[in-house]
Parts: C-alpha cells; structure tokens; sequence
C-alpha cells in the first residue's frame, strides 16, 4: 500500500521516541513551523450520536411546548395523543434536518461561512417543507383525509415553515457564537504559543543540556553554575506576565544567558559591555537584551568558524533607553539566512510595540559584514 | 573501529570522546570544528565513522556529507544534532542514522553498531525537507583517489565538456561529473548561463564585448581567454549586464 508523502513524515514523527527529558521539554516547546492556520470547522458533526441525541431531545422540548399553547384536543380525543402526534411529526423534520446537514456537511463547510449560513438554513426549511408534504401525502394515503390538498394545506405549511425558520434560526445562532468562541480560543492559543517560542529557542536548550552533560563528568562545579542560570533563565522565560525590570536586572539575566552561551562557544565568543549611568527609575521590558544578544550569536558568532566579539552598549540619553548591539556576520550570507535574521528582529520589533507603541524604535544597519541593531525605549514603561 | 568526532563546540566534542571511551572498542582518530575540516580530515585519518554535528559554521553536516559521499570509499556518517525537526522527519523517513543531543551513551552504542553508508540520494531527500536547504559552500573535486574542495567564490566559471564539467579557478582547471543544469540550479544566484556549456560567475566579469564578427563574448577578471555567449543567451546577457551593481 502507497503511504502518502505527509503519512509517512507522520508516521515518522510518531516513530520518533525522546528521551524523558526530552519529551519534558518537548511538551513545553511548539514545533518549530508556524502553528497550523486552519480554522476550526464551522458547522459541528451532525452524524454523531451525541449531537443526534441533543436533536432528539431539543425537538422533544418543542413538541411538549406546542403541546401546551394548542387548544386542548385539537388533533385528536385527548391531548395525549396530540402530543404523540406533534412529537412524530416535529421528530421526523428534526432527524431528517440532521441528516441533511450530516451529507452536506463537508460540501457546506468549504464554503464562505455567511454562504455556509444561508445554505444550511435553506436546507432545513426545505427539509421541513419536504417532512410536511410527505406527512400530508401520509395522511391521504391512508384515507385520513379525501384529498391530498385539503383546505388547510397552505395554513399548515406557513404554520411549519414558520416555527422551523424560528428554531432554526435560533439554532444555527447558536453555532455561529460557539464558533466564534472556538476561533477565538484558537487565535489566543496560537498567540501564546508563538509567544514562548519567540523565547525560549529549542536548538539553545538542547545543546545547552548536552554541554551540561559534558561538564558534569570533569567539571561539576561548572555544571551545577549552568543549571542555575539555566533556571533563572527559564522562570524569566516561562513566566506569563511581561514585566518591567530595572535596567540592572535586566543585564543580570542577559548575564546568565551569555554565560551559557560562552560554554557552548568557547573561546569564539567574545563580549564588551559599556554601561552607562541609568537613573534608578529606568526600566524596560523583562527579556529585552537576551533576545537581541540571541540575535548577535546565531546569525553572527554561531556562523562564524574563528567567532568574533559582540559589542553592547547601553546608554541614556535624553531620557531615553538606548541599546546598540554590533557582530560581525559572516561574509557570503545565503539569502535565506537573512530572512530568518529579519524575521526573528521583527518578532522582537512586534514586542516592543505592543509594549510601548510607537515609542519604542528598533533600527538594523549591516555594513562591512558588521550588523548593527539600535534599540531606543522610553525610561518609563508606557503602556502596560 | 576508527572514530572522527565533527562539531563546532568544544564540549560536545569532549562528552562524545568520553561516551566512546566508556563503550570501548572504539578509536578516536581525530576531531573536527567544520564541515570542510571533517572532509580534510577524513581524507588524512581514513576514519570508519564520522559522528557528525549538523549546523556548524562555515561548512555544516549535510554539506560535509555530501563531499565524502564522492570518495571512493566513503566513510559511515551518523548525524548528532539538538534540534533541527525537519532533518529529523527526513532522517527518518530516509533512514539515515543520527542521535539527539543530549546524546546517550546506549543510543550511541546502538548507532555505532548499526551504522552505514549514506547515499547522495539520501542527503539530497534530507536537504529538500529542510526550510533552508543547502547551498555548497565548496565544490569537491577528486584527485587520484584524494578529495580537495575548491570554495564556490573562487570559482570563475563550469565549463561543460561532454561528459564532465570544468571548473574553473583563476589559477587551476578541475574535472567533476556534474551536470550544469543541476549547478545552475543550486547556484543560480551567483552564476549566470552564458552559452548552453556555461555558467560564468557574475562576480569575475569584467566586461562583455561585441566581436570583429558579430558575437558577443564575456572577458573575465584574471583570465586571458575569453567566452562566447551563445546566441540564445545574448538578450539575457545584457539585461544582466544593464542590471548589475555598479560596484559589482
């Protein structure tokens, strides 16, 4: 049997076994691609048998309601009766709505959803006017009535059509708000996602844990100083609040990240800070300087055989946060390379809007195979 | 069992030597920090297997591959790497044996035990999953039973000659069984088809001109002879030429 291309990759996936650890981990870490943009379905499963039974019972409700607001005995000697009468008859154009919509289902949902809407509803009210014609041919047949149009034919389809357009259009209101409610918690989902992963990079973590693995036979010491500032970095990372931290702080924890990295790299990674005075006040966004140091060692130091050194500055100057980051960059970079690049300084862009909106500026500058990234932010947080 | 350790960071080379020595029975022959030093190497040291990182500076893993694959008697080549989910599918898919940083000492065992020989088709399956596939960085060309990687910017111009083609350096003259129109493919950025047998690096023209007889002919930075541009070639030969930088 031919397995289709995405079935095999699939399969392979599930073939895949992690360690414990990393299993931990991976459940912690979205998958690198973007998550799927697929939106959830907007018309649910009618062919289930939950949802039959919903219908079931729904419909029930409906004929015991007109049960009661109909003059006692009108179909029939008691009123018992009426309501095995109306029950059949409401249970039919219920069930027969849902199995129209269980087969067309699929067909609908590919639609537009407002043409998915009309759709469905014409359906039922066809549907409906199919139950009532047949419950009238029924009646005929068995010579309860002399003529398959008798005087109250029209009365009785307008009476149907009627209450199925009312419930009807009570029902399918009813999926549009649960549908809205689904995408919503979809799009948050996704947000969320995006998120962590703009923070916490697997390819980080993973060799960092392979490194630690590495000194905890000749260097447990070194070890153990890993392991903190990896959980120092990892509370900042999975907290779910952006806080704003003094500058101080904030170098503390670029700290920590640059003294994993500098396990990793060795000797080929080099970095001179040069901290001016900040008043006490300052603040900026919690995890600001990481990504952007991240920045300068994965597309500059990383790429780099013989590495290089990082320069950082931070300064204030008219009562503004300023950061200047510079690395060199290799010489022929591959045109893909970059976009990555671009894209993980748009991710940290987008980050400081939604912090401070137009007052923050992030600017990149790339010349003599040196990449530049200034970051200005206001002293103060703005908006929260 | 002779053992050559590749990767950029120098304690994951360290923890590998230590995971074999536990093992015993095998022999580190040598390390390496790139792809180009593991070919180097491997070419010296004749190892049996590479553990081999996958993104590394300069040259990375796949690349690596991809030369020693050329040899006459490639060595195996087991991938380590910490993340990398779309080289991971396709090595799976592909079987193509690779381990997970951090690395095991019995999934190493395992992996050692078991591992063989990749094929080219195997790397390029592994290379087309990939976001960012591969560009070579070096071409690798095949001396008497050596391998030597002749850096892509270096390279003047392919040349195709019946069954091979000719690459062209500003001092030396290689054979390699290619086919231009897989190069111009994986090099189209930096290489332009000049005639249906060329590709002439845009970087080393120096000018094109218009001979006694009617055609045209690209003169090339460093070299005396010159290259015809095919008729079918001409009008894009120009448009290029229009186009170019001014200070390329």
């Amino acid at each position: 049997m031919e397995l289709s291309e995405k079935n095999r990759l699939r399969l392979a996936r599930v073939k895949h076994g992690f360690a414990r650890i990393e299993q931990r981990l991976d459940a912690l870490l979205p998958p690198t691609e973007a998550p799927s943009e697929k939106n959830a379905e907007f018309l649910p499963n009618f062919c289930t048998g939950w949802v039959v039974f919903n219908v079931v019972v729904v419909a029930e409700m409906l004929a015991i309601v007109i049960n009661l607001v109909i003059p006692r005995n009108l179909l029939s000697s008691s009123s018992f009766q009426d309501l095995l009468l109306i029950s059949l008859f409401i249970q039919w154009v219920a069930l027969a709505g849902t199995t129209v919509l269980c087969y067309t289902r699929k067909y609908l949902n590919r639609l537009p959803n407002l043409r998915a809407l009309g759709m469905a509803y014409l359906l039922l009210l066809l549907t409906t006017f199919a139950v009532s014609e047949c419950a009238i041919w029924l009646l005929w047949l068995t010579k309860k009535i002399g003529t398959p149009r008798p005087e109250w034919y029209a009365d009785f389809h307008i009476l149907t059509l009627t209450i199925s357009a009312i419930i009807n259009g009570l029902l399918l209101r009813f999926f549009v708000a649960k549908h809205e409610l689904t995408q919503r918690t979809l799009s948050e989902t996704r947000a969320k996602m995006q998120a962590l992963q703009s923070r916490i990079r697997p390819h980080f973590v993973f060799n960092s844990l392979n490194i630690i693995a590495s000194l905890t036979r000749r260097e447990p010491e070194k070890a153990e100083a890993a392991i903190e500032d990896m959980a120092d970095l990892f509370r900042m990372m999975l907290s779910e609040d952006e806080t704003l931290v003094p500058v101080k702080n904030e170098i503390d924890v670029a700290n920590k990240y640059l003294a994993l990295e500098a396990l990793r790299l060795d000797n080929r990674l080099t970095v001179n800070w040069d901290v001016g005075k900040f008043p006490r006040k300052a603040v900026m966004p919690v995890l600001t300087l990481q990504p952007l140091l991240e920045n300068a060692i994965r597309h500059g130091i990383e790429e780099l055989p013989a590495g290089g050194v990082v320069d950082v500055r931070l300064w204030d100057e008219n009562d503004k946060i300023h950061i200047r980051i510079t690395n060199p960059v290799p010489k022929t970079r591959a045109k893909l390379t970059k976009t990555s690049h671009v894209q993980s300084l748009e991710n940290i862009r987008r980050r400081f809007h939604s912090h401070y909106g137009d007052l923050a500026t992030l600017t990149d500058s790339e010349e003599n195979d040196h990449f530049t990234v200034t970051v200005v932010l206001p002293t103060r947080g703005g908006n929260p | 069992m002779r053992v050559l350790i590749v990767d950029d960071e120098k304690l994951a080379r360290d923890r590998l030597r230590e995971l074999l020595n536990d093992i015993g029975g095998y022999t580190v022959v040598g390390e390496a920090m790139n792809g180009s030093e593991a070919v180097e190497k491997t070419a010296a040291l004749n190892p049996d297997v590479l553990l081999m990182d996958i993104r590394m500076p300069g040259m990375d893993g796949l690349e690596a591959a991809m030369h020693l694959m050329g040899m006459e008697n490639p060595p195996s080549v087991i991938f380590t790497t910490a993340y990398d989910q779309h080289a991971l599918d396709a090595f799976d898919v592909n079987a193509v044996d690779y381990l997970l940083k951090p690395i095991r000492k019995d999934r190493l065992a395992k992996a050692l035990s078991k591992a063989h020989k990749l094929t080219m088709k195997q790397l390029a399956e592994v290379n087309q999953a990939r976001p960012e596939p591969t560009v070579r960085t070096h071409i690798s060309v095949h001396l008497r039973g050596n391998i030597r990687l002749v850096p892509v910017p270096e390279i003047l111009y392919f040349l195709a000659d019946s069954k091979y083609v000719v690459v062209r350096t500003p001092t030396e003259e290689h054979l390699i069984e290619d086919s231009l129109v897989n190069l111009e493919e994986e090099f189209g950025e930096r290489f332009l088809r000049i005639h249906r047998n060329a590709l002439v690096a845009t970087g080393s023209i120096k000018g094109i001109e218009k001979s006694p007889d009617g055609t045209w002919q690209v003169s090339l930075k460093g070299l005396e002879n010159k290259l015809d541009v095919s008729r079918r070639h001409t009008a894009q030969v120009r448009r290029w030429a229009r186009n170019r930088p001014m200070n390329a």
